[in-house]
């Protein structure tokens, strides 16, 4: 397993996450069309946080970065401490997808430590609505890059 | 008028005389072009023109594709579901698509044969769920076949949608029923308390009421059910299997609370008949959370195991029946239909869960 080399978290790594799972066309149209904005909220010891974001528009995903952060409004957060976040990503790397105590849905299920927040029913049942989709493109983070010319 | 054989016409084309000339001053847009757009055509790409215009009260009952030119003769062929709002939801073009693009075969997608040798109480309690969900999912598909045929053929892209769910359900029953017979434990019990609930939705007296019943409060539960597989899968089996069903059910679940919404929308009047209509399903749900049926095997699940049940599994149980009750209220109120202090329900199953207590009175 080749781990994303940019720091977890920052806007570079989701950058590369969406790059690599996007990277495998053939597997996002497999997974299915999926529409959602989701954030994740990264919360530090010191009670300061960070968000970052990933889009579905179909079969692609993309990160937002940059500018786009600002003007960024997600369906739905999952948010929970960094250092569960770490812990999450550190087991993808390990083995090349979340286990069964590491996915996304498990560790949001009883609101610790991760919690689902969203400004109606509509944007939290979309986390479910695509939750596989949305695991497939965090293991990303523990496959094997793709090959992609000019890159 | 009566049909006849055109008698002049099979003279004219035994003759060979084809020119399309009837269809020449057609009412057709001649010359329109739907564009793919990324994904491919959607039903939302040849949503242009007259042809994306869905009428609130459809002007006839016929199977004539909306847009067409329609012969003035075409027979009456009975639909009873003639208004919009009845069956409509806002997010259902893209629904249609996403279920279309999003199925998957219990036959391929699940690895069965990495299922591994269980407990026996853990194959005893997943063949009991299995069980259960093999018989409660087959009501979602058996009410929109049920209701299907009625649906005015103006609201095509609903009807489609329901179509999808008729598949997914069926898929749902067989990945179930699969894994009951896959792993030496077979089927379990069916519980009299299940079926008189299927039964309210199947013989709900207007698609309004089994839609409310089905859609929005049996998947809600059956949802949160699937989301906490995590919980319950006894193996990484079990977890594509509850994952895979979870994402279908919440597609079902965006449509009836956003057709609800759309009803209430253009009809407030008729949110008492919906309340009604919860108020009897969310009794006998009530004592759908007190059914061993289903109670003891998710509780020895999420427990993995019997010993553990007792406190393992009653807290799970806890966490789960917080979850169902938290996200339905959610999503009655998105629908526009607050069920908040007003549910049938025990006290005993809502203490704790926000919202769901009636405000106390101010004295």
């Amino acid at each position: 397993m080749t781990p994303i080399a940019a720091p977890f978290p920052s806007d570079r790594w989701f950058a590369d996450l969406a790059h690599r799972a996007g990277a495998d066309p053939a597997a996002m149209e497999r997974l299915g069309i999926a529409e959602l904005r989701i954030g994740f909220e990264m919360v530090g010891d010191g009670g300061g946080s960070w968000l970052f974001g990933l889009v579905f528009d179909g079969y692609d995903v993309d990160a937002v970065t940059g500018a786009e952060v600002s003007g960024f409004v997600p369906e739905v957060v999952v948010s929970g401490p960094l250092s569960a976040w770490e812990e999450m990503v550190r087991s993808i790397e390990a083995n090349g997808r979340a286990d069964a105590g590491h996915t996304l849905n498990t560790l949001s299920i009883t609101g610790v430590p991760f919690t689902v927040r969203s400004a109606d029913a509509m944007g939290q049942d979309k986390l479910y609505r695509y939750m596989g989709t949305i695991q497939a493109v965090l293991d990303a983070a523990g496959a094997e890059p793709v090959a992609v010319a000019g890159r | 008028m009566t049909l006849g054989l055109d008698l002049d016409y099979l003279d004219r084309s035994s003759r060979g005389e084809f020119d399309l000339g009837w269809l020449r001053n057609g009412r057709s847009e001649w010359g329109v072009r739907a564009k793919p757009g990324k994904t491919g055509l959607t039903l939302r790409d040849i949503a242009i023109g007259t042809y994306g215009a869905v009428p609130d009260h459809a002007p006839r009952r016929s199977m004539a594709p909306r847009g067409s030119d329609i012969d003035p003769d075409v027979p009456d062929l009975g639909y009873t579901i003639n208004d919009k709002a009845e069956v409509w939801s806002d997010n259902v073009l893209d629904l249609y698509e996403e279920a279309v693009s999003r199925q998957w075969s219990a036959t391929r997608d699940i690895p069965w044969r990495d299922l591994p040798d269980l407990d026996p109480d853990l194959e005893h309690a997943m063949c009991q769920l299995a069980t259960v969900l093999s018989e409660v999912e087959m009501v979602a598909a058996d009410f929109p076949a049920k209701w299907l045929w009625r649906i005015n053929h103006d609201f095509v892209e609903a009807k489609m949608f329901l179509c999808t769910q008729v598949m997914d359900e069926a898929r749902h029953t067989e990945v179930f029923r699969k894994r009951a017979l896959a792993n030496g434990g077979g089927l379990g019990r069916a519980s009299a308390v299940v079926e008189r609930f299927l039964q309210l939705i199947l013989d709900a007296e207007s698609y309004d009421e089994g839609s409310a019943l089905m859609h929005l409060l049996g998947e809600g539960i059956v949802l949160s059910l699937f989301r906490a597989g995590e919980f319950l899968a006894p193996s990484p089996v079990e977890t594509q299997i509850f994952r895979l069903c979870m994402q279908d059910e919440a597609r079902h679940v965006a449509y009836g609370t956003m057709h609800l919404r759309y009803r209430l929308d253009r009809d407030p009047s008729v949110a008492e008949d919906f309340h009604a209509y919860l108020d009897k399903g969310e009794e006998i749900i009530a004592m759908i959370f007190a059914t061993p049926e289903i109670v003891e095997p998710t509780a020895i699940l999420a427990a993995g195991g019997v010993a553990q049940a007792a406190e393992l599994g009653t807290a799970a149980g806890e966490v789960m029946r917080h979850q169902i009750i938290g996200d339905y209220l959610k999503r009655c109120e998105h629908a526009g239909l607050d069920r908040r202090g007003r549910l049938h329900l025990p006290d005993v199953l809502i203490e704790g869960v926000p919202g769901a207590m009636p405000e106390p009175v101010a004295s």
